[in-house]
């Protein structure tokens, strides 16, 4: 399979390595870490020795962003390949391993789609507050459904066609049949609804942490950053900005990746 | 005032010309047909006249319609309602969601411009004309294809347009149908004009008119077609028409072995509760070559699943006489591509099959040769050979498995005459010369007069 990418998709990959590198070498490049407070350095502005400032603890803001990043493309990328992995199984089984499997995922995604995504989210959040695993297992458990309904229609308009009968007729197995005709028909509409999912994962958690159910401090999270800095706007606001500013570049990153060739 | 003119009229892909200089006059009542292989060009000028080509095509020379010159993009102002079109594979322009019936009221009453209630009236005429009163209501994917191309024909030719341009119009259809075809299509030029496009020769001869043969876009013979097609002059011609399903030689008697392969009692086939043909009877023996004929939609696909094992018979039983591998009943598909997987090459796919069963690697070179496929090839995927280089290929995987049944769904139906002529005689050669029982359907009763040592018929 060979991937061609458009300009807008080349630019959203370019973006979001930026943000990697970023988010995995930034904190080596200035000394000291995420949580140490420095009371004297309140709200800094920018400058030679703090590059993006310092909060309203006078904690770094360099490296307060990079790790708040880090824990969002974490969540992003286990999230998407968590829903990828059981969106496509489970999709795959239901299309053809008879009806009764089909009639009760398909049931499971009707209850679960039946309940606005962040509901459910918040739920799961309250059980157990600021836990990272929680939060990743609530959003896969939303997201895995967009996976399940692409790759059931796919798989479903493909087991009765000639090419899955051929290979049925010549003795090869289930496993070849998806290797060889379901996943090149599923896999480049998983692009889009990965690049897309990320992007939602990463917002679903900063909303969370903005309403305070998500990531607790002193943890770096884009969320809770900018509720944090929300009551120094007018004394600081490139304060208030900057994780605003992070989380749209994210966003749009993955966005431009999810564009696909409009014919 | 003639209806078209054309001076010199080229198609430019690029640098590359696609099709060298065409003139041609078409009057009032008069017909032109367009006789060619698949992919020789001819698909190419018919879009250059209707101004529907591709947009990385380009086109050279004058287009004169109903007396104004006019340019590809003024053309759109007579689609429809002057000048229409029969699109090749109806099933791709017809609308997917909609009913037959909707769609051909719609035609009527949007491009014709009746209103709703005369529509109606029109759309179920037609219908019924078509014998297709009790198909009204089913989408694209419920009609057999020679259904679906008789709803593309009403709906291409409901807006009255004179001037009719039609794409290998009987491709796929039955003989009865495509006498019906013709006859519609013999009609409609009365009225107006007629440009049939086709490779078959029968058509050509049925309609007759002005005919041109073209081969690899450049123009070999052009004359009446009656001269042309019993004194053809250029050897491409002549090749064309000696493919001809009724000029081969008369099929070798097969040797009988008088092994029972198959017993069929009282067989009915069909999906869900409705049966497509009942009370069938008959038995197959080893080695032995049928012919499966039958109108389009009468479940001559559906009999083939069935004697698989793909699909549950209705009632009755089916009786396999011989003890035999699940792989070694097997089928060939009327659209190859279709039945094969895309995503990898073709020498991955023959690999997966050798590993699978086993196969002895010494066996495929001698028969990829018999069966004129060069090793190069396996190289490309399939959408990069083409359709009778694919249905070789499916020959290939399928006769390396040793199969004692073989059930061939119009194998042959998508290519053009040459190529079907050498691939059904080396199906039935390889097939006899392995002891391998072959079910063939066609819509051609000439072909399976040709190819088969006797005939059951799902018409009775």
């Amino acid at each position: 399979m060979s991937i061609s990418l458009t300009t807008t998709q080349k630019s959203g990959a370019a973006l979001l390595l930026l943000l990697i590198v970023y988010a995995v070498f930034g904190p080596m490049l200035q000394e000291g870490d995420a949580a140490t407070q420095n009371l004297s350095h309140i709200m800094t502005a920018p400058n030679s020795e703090f590059w993006l400032g310092t909060d309203h603890f006078g904690r770094n803001m360099w490296i307060r962003l990079a790790d708040a990043l880090q824990l969002s493309l974490m969540m992003a990328g286990l999230c998407v390949l968590t829903s990828a992995i059981i969106g496509v199984s489970a999709g795959v089984l239901a299309a053809t391993r008879g009806r009764w499997l089909d009639r009760g995922l398909d049931a499971i995604v009707t209850m679960i789609l039946a309940l606005p995504g962040l509901v459910l989210v918040l739920i799961f959040a309250a059980i157990v507050p600021g836990s990272f695993w929680m939060l990743y297992v609530a959003i896969s458990l939303i997201q895995w459904i967009e996976y399940f309904r692409v790759s059931r229609a796919i798989t479903q308009r493909l087991t009765h066609s000639p090419e899955v009968q051929s290979s049925k007729l010549m003795g090869f197995g289930q496993w070849y049949i998806f290797r060889r005709h379901y996943w090149p028909a599923i896999a480049p509409q998983l692009f889009t609804i990965a690049a897309f999912g990320a992007a939602n994962a990463i917002l679903m958690m900063a909303s969370l942490g903005f309403v305070y159910v998500g990531i607790q401090p002193p943890l770096a999270e884009l969320g809770l950053m900018i509720v944090e800095h929300f009551p120094y706007y007018s004394d600081a606001p490139w304060l208030l900005a900057q994780p605003l500013i992070l989380l749209a570049l994210v966003v749009l990153a993955c966005q431009l990746m999810g564009r696909g060739r409009t014919q | 005032m003639s209806l078209i003119h054309i001076e010199n009229l080229t198609v430019w892909a690029g640098q590359t010309e696609l099709l060298a200089p065409m003139s041609l006059t078409l009057e009032k009542g008069q017909r032109l047909t367009i006789l060619g292989q698949t992919g020789s060009g001819k698909s190419l000028l018919a879009q250059a006249i209707m101004g529907n080509l591709p947009s990385s095509l380009r086109t050279e020379g004058k287009v004169t319609l109903f007396g104004d010159e006019v340019n590809a993009k003024q053309r759109q102002r007579f689609w429809g309602h002057r000048i229409s079109m029969l699109p090749q594979e109806p099933w791709n322009s017809l609308d997917p969601l909609m009913g037959a019936q909707p769609q051909l009221q719609e035609t009527y009453q949007l491009v014709a411009g009746q209103s709703a209630g005369e529509a109606r009236q029109s759309a179920d005429y037609t219908l019924a004309l078509q014998g297709l009163s009790d198909s009204g209501h089913k989408r694209v994917d419920q009609l057999s294809g020679g259904m679906a191309q008789r709803v593309a024909i009403a709906c291409a030719m409901a807006g009255g347009a004179s001037v009719l341009l039609a794409d290998e119009p009987t491709k796929g259809l039955d003989v009865s149908r495509r006498d019906q075809v013709v006859e519609q299509l013999l009609t409609q030029s009365e009225q107006g004009t007629l440009i049939t496009i086709t490779h078959d020769v029968a058509v050509a001869r049925k309609i007759g008119g002005h005919m041109m043969v073209i081969k690899a876009g450049e123009l070999v013979e052009e004359g009446d077609a009656e001269q042309i097609l019993k004194a053809p002059q250029h050897a491409f011609t002549q090749a064309l028409i000696e493919a001809d399903p009724v000029n081969w030689p008369a099929p070798e008697p097969s040797t009988q072995t008088d092994k029972r392969l198959l017993d069929v009692e009282d067989l009915t086939i069909g999906y869900g509760t409705s049966a497509l043909t009942k009370h069938l009877s008959f038995t197959l023996d080893e080695g032995e070559v049928v012919g499966v004929v039958g109108d389009s939609g009468c479940g001559k696909s559906t009999l083939g699943d069935t004697l698989l094992g793909v699909q549950q018979p209705l009632g009755g039983r089916i009786k396999r006489q011989r003890q035999a591998a699940v792989q070694q009943w097997q089928k060939l598909y009327q659209d190859p591509t279709a039945a094969v997987s895309r995503a990898v090459s073709l020498r991955t796919l023959l690999e997966d099959t050798i590993k699978l069963h086993n196969i002895d690697r010494a066996r495929i070179a001698p028969l990829m040769q018999q069966l004129g496929l060069t090793d190069a090839l396996l190289n490309r995927n399939s959408e990069g050979v083409s359709g009778g280089e694919l249905q070789r290929f499916c020959m290939l995987r399928v006769l390396l498995l040793d199969p004692v049944f073989l059930f061939a769904d119009e194998p042959t139906s998508r290519l053009d005459p040459v190529t079907q002529r050498d691939v059904s005689k080396l199906l039935v050669d390889v097939a006899k010369q392995n002891g391998c029982a072959v079910m063939l359907v066609s819509h051609d009763p000439d072909l399976i007069a040709k190819r088969c040592d006797r005939v059951i018929n799902l018409n009775h």
